[in-house]
């Protein structure tokens, strides 16, 4: 009776362990804590970054380093502030990308219904065309665009900023491709009713494209805040430039004082937090959009 | 597309009576009768008419004529500044082809192409395929992940610079914390790129994970039952099901990301500026520089045609490789 005894004891832990794996398997607590290691990973410079700028340089340089610090102090936040206008720059810079989005959003639904819902000679090889300059490297035709702002007077102004990105390839791409998805039924029965090409446009397709349109703005306002490149070559005046270029200028002073830089990055990146917290739903989609042509 | 289409089907019903209601005041009901066919297509033609133009002049204005100007910019002893303008046919590519600076820099710009597409792939796929199972909080993972990939790459150049700061640089504090050797990271001319590049990969994780995320959702689970009951165990199934399956999303991933990698330049240009020893100069701040501090607008336009070539090679590449995938 014993050896059973001493036979079933152990059996009976092993077929514990064996519930527990199993658990563990299905709720896949391995994966669970993989990825919050990575989701350290991801977030952890961030919250460096912020502890940082609210340190004391004798606290920044301090070992053991500290997350947090132990007295904080606001004074790089008002050297930034100090050092650049940062109103000014966030309005310029909210501004313009608030203008691009708008114009690139609108143009693109726009030629997205028309190439999706109408049909005309050349309409391919117009599409193909303008899909084709998606290719183009900004690098090879920026030189030539900066010669032609600077003749055209209008070096260091903003137009120079927003004109080039009046139309977006990507836009009129993406568009048509959920226009597609529009009833021609609707259109038609407003066509018979005899609504004007505008009218239907406006009152009827707009409206149905909320999704894609909230998406795409969203998308677009934040890759128009963060654009950098044309705006470093276009705008000279320090009092004119946008928020990535003002914060590169500011690293470049800096380099040495952290807590200047740190809280300038805090600044720069904090309106695109509170966008992208109220729109992850719509990135998200726009973004898995992207692999699924 | 799936919400679209749900829209469409909620509204489809008020939306034709409401629209009704809205023709009622603005149309005379006598006009509706006059509207015969030949004149609802010359209305839509007007329509076409005016909104294609514009766009099509745009595209001609600011991307068309551009690369042709740049291209015989890139024929001149072309500069910024004053009006002299020798043409000199190819001698510009000449120089820049033999001159082992732009070969270097060449070498660089590909070998941080190529290191951080891979290093994207392999790490946005792992993490979509820890990630898939979940169900619950799944998107606070996506939007975590997401993080620095919508944060403006000059801030995460702070951000990163002062991480890799030899001495106060959290990572170098870790590392003595635990007793490793600190790393030289910007510093030295063998770590600097591999620095650049590991920033890269974290700030562009998030992107791809959703691209693998939704490719992966597409991927029957019926797959994966019959596989359960063959007796296959996780990695089987992971090696026989999901990557094959994935294979066209993987090169999509890869090829895109190279080519979006090609032209690199925020990072290099705050955290480095080309340096330590030109290791990491990289293709689109070398144009930049030429073009606008050196002021030598055609040999900086030959750069921007050999970049072009490259990435022209690329897409094409990946153009035929999604041909063959959907042949197959």
């Amino acid at each position: 009776m014993s050896e059973l005894v001493n036979v079933v004891k152990p059996a009976v832990r092993y077929e514990f362990l064996a519930v527990a794996a199993n658990w563990l398997r299905r709720h896949h607590v391995i994966n669970f804590v993989l990825l919050a290691l990575g989701a350290v990973i991801m977030v952890g410079p961030f919250l460096w970054m912020l502890g940082t700028s609210f340190k004391t340089p004798q606290e920044t340089a301090s070992f053991p380093p500290t997350i947090w610090p132990v007295n904080p102090t606001l004074e790089n936040y008002v050297e930034v502030v100090d050092r650049l206008d940062l109103v000014r720059m966030y309005f310029n810079t909210a501004g313009v990308a608030l203008i691009k989005t708008v114009l690139m959003v609108y143009t693109g639904s726009l030629l997205g219904y028309v190439f999706a819902k109408f049909h005309f000679r050349g309409k391919n090889l117009i599409f193909y065309g303008f899909l084709s300059t998606m290719i183009i490297p900004f690098e090879v035709y920026m030189i030539p665009l900066y010669l032609m702002i600077v003749d055209a007077k209008l070096g260091n102004t903003y137009t120079a900023l927003i004109i080039p990105s009046i139309f977006s390839a990507y836009a009129i791409f993406v568009f048509r491709q959920f226009m597609f998805a529009i009833p021609n039924e609707l259109i038609d029965a407003a066509r018979v009713d005899g609504a004007g090409e505008f009218h239907i446009f406006h009152r009827i397709i707009l409206p149905l494209s909320k999704p894609i349109l909230a998406t795409m703005t969203s998308f677009y306002f934040m890759w128009e805040w963060n654009d950098f490149l044309w705006p470093l070559i276009v705008i000279t005046d320090p009092n004119k430039y946008l928020l990535p270029v003002g914060l590169a200028s500011l690293v470049g002073e800096n380099r040495t004082d952290f807590g200047v830089t740190t809280a300038a990055a805090s600044i720069a990146i904090l309106p695109v937090l509170v966008i992208f917290l109220f729109m992850q739903r719509h990135v998200i989609q726009s973004v898995a959009m992207t692999g699924m042509k | 597309m799936g919400a679209l289409g749900r829209c469409t089907h909620q509204l489809r019903h008020g939306l034709v009576k409401a629209f009704a209601m809205t023709q009622v005041n603005t149309l005379n009901p006598v006009r509706g009768n006059r509207r015969n066919r030949s004149s609802v297509r010359r209305g839509q033609l007007k329509f076409v008419a005016f909104c294609i133009i514009p766009a099509v002049a745009f595209f001609l204005v600011f991307r068309f004529y551009p690369v042709g100007q740049a291209f015989w910019m890139s024929l001149h002893d072309w500069r910024l500044i004053g009006s002299n303008r020798t043409f000199v046919g190819t001698q510009n590519y000449q120089e820049i082809l033999t001159d082992p600076l732009f070969r270097k820099i060449l070498q660089n710009t590909l070998y941080f192409a190529a290191a951080t597409s891979i290093g994207l792939t392999i790490s946005a796929l792992a993490v979509a395929i820890l990630l898939n199972p979940i169900r619950r909080g799944s998107t606070i993972f996506q939007l975590v992940y997401f993080l620095p990939v919508m944060t403006s790459t000059i801030a995460i150049s702070t951000i990163w610079l002062w991480l890799y700061q030899p001495q106060f640089g959290l990572i170098n504090q870790l590392l003595r914390a635990i007793n490793m050797p600190p790393g030289t990271w910007l510093t030295s001319p063998s770590t600097a790129m591999p620095s650049i590049i590991l920033m890269s990969v974290w700030g562009g994780l998030g992107f791809y994970v959703i691209i693998f995320l939704a490719g992966l959702r597409n991927i029957p689970a019926m797959y994966y039952e019959a596989a359960a009951i063959d007796g296959a165990s996780r990695y089987q199934a992971i090696r026989y099901i999901t990557i094959p399956l994935l294979r066209p999303v993987i090169t999509f991933v890869l090829v895109t990301s190279v080519i979006g990698s090609f032209n690199v330049f925020q990072q290099v240009y705050l955290m480095t500026g080309g340096g330590p020893l030109n290791s990491t100069r990289v293709l689109a701040l070398h144009i930049y520089n030429t073009a606008f501090r050196n002021l030598e607008i055609g040999k900086a336009a030959s750069m921007a045609f050999v970049m072009f070539a490259v990435v022209l090679a690329l897409t094409l590449l990946q153009m035929w490789l999604r041909k063959a995938d959907n042949d197959t």
